[in-house]
């Protein structure tokens, strides 16, 4: 067996990282050069000196980290070399523009998942499954209690929540960049038909998902100081940061949501504060996670970002597939 | 009526934050529903049904047997759940079969008086697949609901004064009617079920209506300026406050909350049906050491709080006593206008009255509260410091002109409590909650230096809030030190205030006291460990209380 320090890839300052490269894949300080698989805010800081990233994640970026950042985009798919070592984004599946990240060298291919569903979602590329020998797996709903409804059945859900309680405004806080649009997408499928209206944060992904072709449904930007009639029997979609504190004033007689993953348990959602919990995910489910892996046909498998002891043992007993630790 | 509408029904009020939204909920269910579903909901959602079929654990190991999933994972699952019957639940979402669904239409009613009693009639071998069968056959909505019942952990945010105010709005009957039918041995049927909905109320129900409870407000400095003898001052009793009633010879005893307990505390209602005079009484309920003439701990009253029909051990061991303080109506005349200083001649005229001419002796259940006459505000204060004493909680300070109005009405009734001791203590292990707190350290344990070493003193849940249980449970994970099972010790470095109620000698204990009903007060942040108290201070805290 190799070291750690022999690996393509391996973690560095807590950080997933290739010294062959000199590249960094998500990196959470400033760094030479950086791997974006998606623009949401934990996977890209500020201030790197070059940014690689699909061209869809390119405009997200820039519209969060400012027009003047230096970024390299490619195709999904589309191969580049850097040191030899062959690189390409595949689709994940997570929201618009994300990728898994594939590199090759010396015949030895490597999977960094990124942040991956396999479900439904109209509003971004289908996560293609991608043949490998070392997968680097997100785990975030790693344990079998994780097993999403259908997306359609969350939106009927979310649809009637809202028509049985005509007088009320029902705020649903959801993540501002994919899950909101996904939600837009899937609920104007449904019997709602009413207005919806949507935070600042929210607007300005939606315009960016449109001005890049996805077809989501209009919403109109919320103001502060709204009738209160007028707001009856709508829904209004805000970012999470926004249901603790005093944004809540602006609205009288309200019913709030949280759409996520983690309102699958009872417990989280009773302590979230919310009156209600739709599990919706963007993450891949337990099924899902070891879908990826067996079609991957990787023959060593890490895992990052969530409990990874549970479905690591689970493989190794079960499936017999050998699944490795790096230390942070 | 299928079990669809009850889980629906489950689901609204477990997604509900608002009182009057689940009393409307509720109607709205009784509504449409026929008697005998109704009757069981109400059995069901008045934790009436506690009974545990099987255990958690057995649920666990079946699942793992039938579909072969490693036991440890489903430990693992549980940690982050904190129920049982939910983690099945969330695990059978995997497990789904193409098998017909053919209990989809299955009743509230069925389910519970036929399909799970005849569990228990079954071996071990029959009744695990019987349940496989039902878990494959019943549609995964209703999954939980079956689970919980089975493992007897039935439990929605309801109480049984959220029942009684919807059926009192559904039939437009004084909710003390229809807590007054909805007490005791609640039997599901049509027929309990439309004794409860009866909109004809006949005597006896009229007869056993509470009057308001009258509230003490907390201390407020201006009560110092007054006289001292313009006031009435009574130990505060720690048990359960009651107004017990006997109108046409008929005993009822009301709690605060609205909830008839004649049947908790049968014996009282035994002797006081005794006396021959009717009477409305408003008073303390407690489990009394007659050695010492002291109330016992809080602790040994909830012994008795939540059983109903105690046997005769039970009550031997955990006497009771009722002390009245006041007199609100006396054979039909409703004396609540007069003042309290008249009412309580009238207490003790009558009082002595009983004691005397009842048959059988009555003074070994029920007697009045003592009074107590400090010579001015600050002797008060030295009583309320002696409160510990007697096990009190401090004073109750009642205006002798008052009448007995209703409510927290201002100026009238005022508590004066004895304040709690507290120390600085350090967090030096954590263990996660279950329930409501699964996946978060909620669980804390505290110690107090001895020299150079930190010794542990009390263990607390409660006091922080959702916020600083997230940002404590953060840098739990972040510093911990080792892990055994579910607890982690951690590095030395938080203080936190911690309050409570008694402190101890107790040879139980590495530290060598015990602390009752501690609680976190306050996260020092701006404290260093070395700032937190020693064991030392604790024992200085307990000398001057002795």
């Amino acid at each position: 067996m190799r070291t750690q320090q022999e690996y393509l890839i391996r973690y560095k300052d807590g950080n997933l990282y290739c010294e062959l490269a000199d590249i960094w894949i998500d990196p959470s300080k400033p760094v030479k050069k950086a791997l974006i698989t998606h623009a949401h805010f934990d996977h890209f800081t500020f201030g790197c000196e070059e940014y690689i990233s699909t061209k869809e994640t390119a405009i997200l970026l820039k519209e969060r980290v400012g027009d003047n950042i230096k970024i390299k985009t490619f195709e999904y798919g589309e191969e580049f070399k850097i040191n030899g070592i062959n690189i390409s984004f595949h689709p994940s599946g997570h929201i618009l523009g994300s990728s898994q990240i594939r590199f090759i060298f010396a015949e030895e291919k490597w999977l960094i998942s990124g942040d991956y569903k396999l479900q439904k979602d109209e509003t971004c590329k289908q996560c293609e499954i991608v043949k490998t020998d070392y997968l680097i797996s997100e785990c975030t709903f790693g344990l079998p209690i994780f097993k999403w409804d259908e997306t359609n059945k969350i939106a009927n859900d979310i649809s009637k929540w809202i028509t049985n309680s005509p007088e009320k405004t029902s705020l649903l806080f959801c993540y501002s960049l994919g899950k909101a649009q996904r939600l837009l997408n899937e609920i104007s499928q449904t019997n709602f038909k009413g207005n919806i209206y949507s935070h600042d944060s929210i607007h300005k992904m939606n315009n960016i998902y449109k001005k890049l072709g996805i077809d989501i449904k209009d919403t109109i930007k919320i103001e502060n100081k709204k009738k209160i009639d007028e707001l009856k029997g709508s829904l209004i979609l805000l970012p999470p940061s926004l249901s603790k504190g005093s944004y809540l004033k602006n609205f009288k007689n309200i019913q709030t949501a949280f759409a996520s993953g983690w309102m699958s348990i009872r417990a989280l959602r009773k302590r979230s504060g919310y009156d209600k919990g739709f599990a919706i995910s963007d993450h891949a489910d337990w099924d899902g996670i070891l879908e990826v892996v067996k079609k991957s046909e990787a023959k060593n498998v890490f895992f990052h970002h969530g409990d990874s002891e549970a479905i690591s043992k689970y493989l190794v007993e079960k499936e017999s597939i050998n699944v490795l630790f790096f230390g942070k | 009526m299928s079990l669809k509408k009850f889980s629906e029904l489950f689901v609204d009020l477990d997604s509900s934050n608002s009182t009057n939204n689940k009393i409307e909920v509720l109607k709205n269910y009784f509504f449409s529903n026929d008697p005998i579903d109704n009757s069981w909901a109400i059995y069901l959602l008045t934790g009436k049904s506690n009974k545990r079929f099987i255990s958690g654990r057995y649920l666990k190991n079946l699942f793992s047997q039938i579909y072969e999933y490693p036991v440890w994972l489903i430990d693992t699952c549980y940690l982050k759940v904190g129920d049982s019957a939910e983690v099945i639940t969330l695990l059978l979402k995997n497990k789904s079969t193409s098998r017909k669904k053919e209990l989809s239409n299955i009743s509230l009613n069925e389910l519970l008086s036929k399909t799970i009693p005849y569990l228990s009639k079954l071996n071990e071998e029959e009744k695990n697949l019987q349940i496989k069968n039902i878990w494959e056959r019943l549609p995964e909505d209703y999954h939980l609901i079956f689970n919980k019942i089975l493992t007897g952990t039935f439990r929605v945010g309801v109480s049984i004064g959220l029942i009684t105010k919807s059926i009192s709005k559904l039939i437009n009957i004084d909710e003390e009617i229809i807590s007054h039918r909805l007490m005791g041995n609640f039997k599901p049927s049509i027929d309990s079920y439309e004794f409860l909905i009866n909109k004809n109320i006949n005597l006896e129900e009229l007869n056993s209506k509470p009057f308001p409870f009258l509230l003490a407000n907390t201390i407020e400095d201006k009560i110092f300026k007054n006289s001292i003898n313009d006031f009435q001052f009574e130990w505060k009793y720690d048990g359960i406050r009651l107004q017990l009633i006997k109108r046409s010879g008929n005993v009822s005893l009301w709690t605060r909350g609205q909830e008839l307990v004649n049947e908790t505390f049968p014996e009282l209602v035994e002797k006081m049906s005794h006396i021959k005079d009717d009477f409305v009484l408003d008073g303390e309920l407690l489990v009394w050491n007659f050695k010492e003439q002291i109330a016992f701990d809080f602790s040994l009253l909830q012994k008795r709080i939540n059983r109903k029909s105690p046997t005769r051990s039970i009550q031997i061991k955990y006497p009771i006593i009722f002390i009245a303080y006041d007199l609100l109506e006396i054979n039909g005349r409703d004396i609540r206008e007069i003042k309290l200083e008249n009412r309580r001649i009238e207490l003790e005229k009558y009082f002595s009255k009983w004691q005397n001419k009842t048959e059988n002796n009555i003074s070994d259940i029920f007697k009045i509260c003592d009074l107590i006459f400090p010579n001015d505000w600050p002797d008060a204060l030295t009583y309320k410091e002696k409160s510990r004493e007697n096990n009190t909680e401090g004073l109750i300070i009642k205006k002798k002109t008052s009448i007995y109005s209703s409510g927290r009405k201002k100026g009238i009734w005022w508590k004066y409590k004895v304040d709690p001791m507290q120390l600085d203590a350090v967090l030096i292990y954590a263990k996660g909650g279950s329930g409501r707190r699964a996946g978060l350290y909620t669980d804390y344990s505290f110690a107090l230096w001895k020299d150079e070493e930190l010794i542990k003193f009390a263990s607390a849940y409660s006091g922080l809030t959702n916020i600083e249980i997230k940002e404590l449970d953060k840098w739990i994970r972040k510093n911990t030190i080792e892990k055994f099972g579910p607890v982690r010790s951690l590095k030395p470095e938080m203080v936190f205030e911690i309050s409570f109620e008694k402190i101890q000698i107790s040879k139980r204990h590495k530290s060598g006291i015990a602390v009752r009903f501690p609680r976190i007060t306050k996260w020092r942040k701006d404290k260093k460990i070395n700032d937190a108290d020693s064991l030392e201070n604790a024992y200085e805290l307990m000398k001057k209380i002795l």
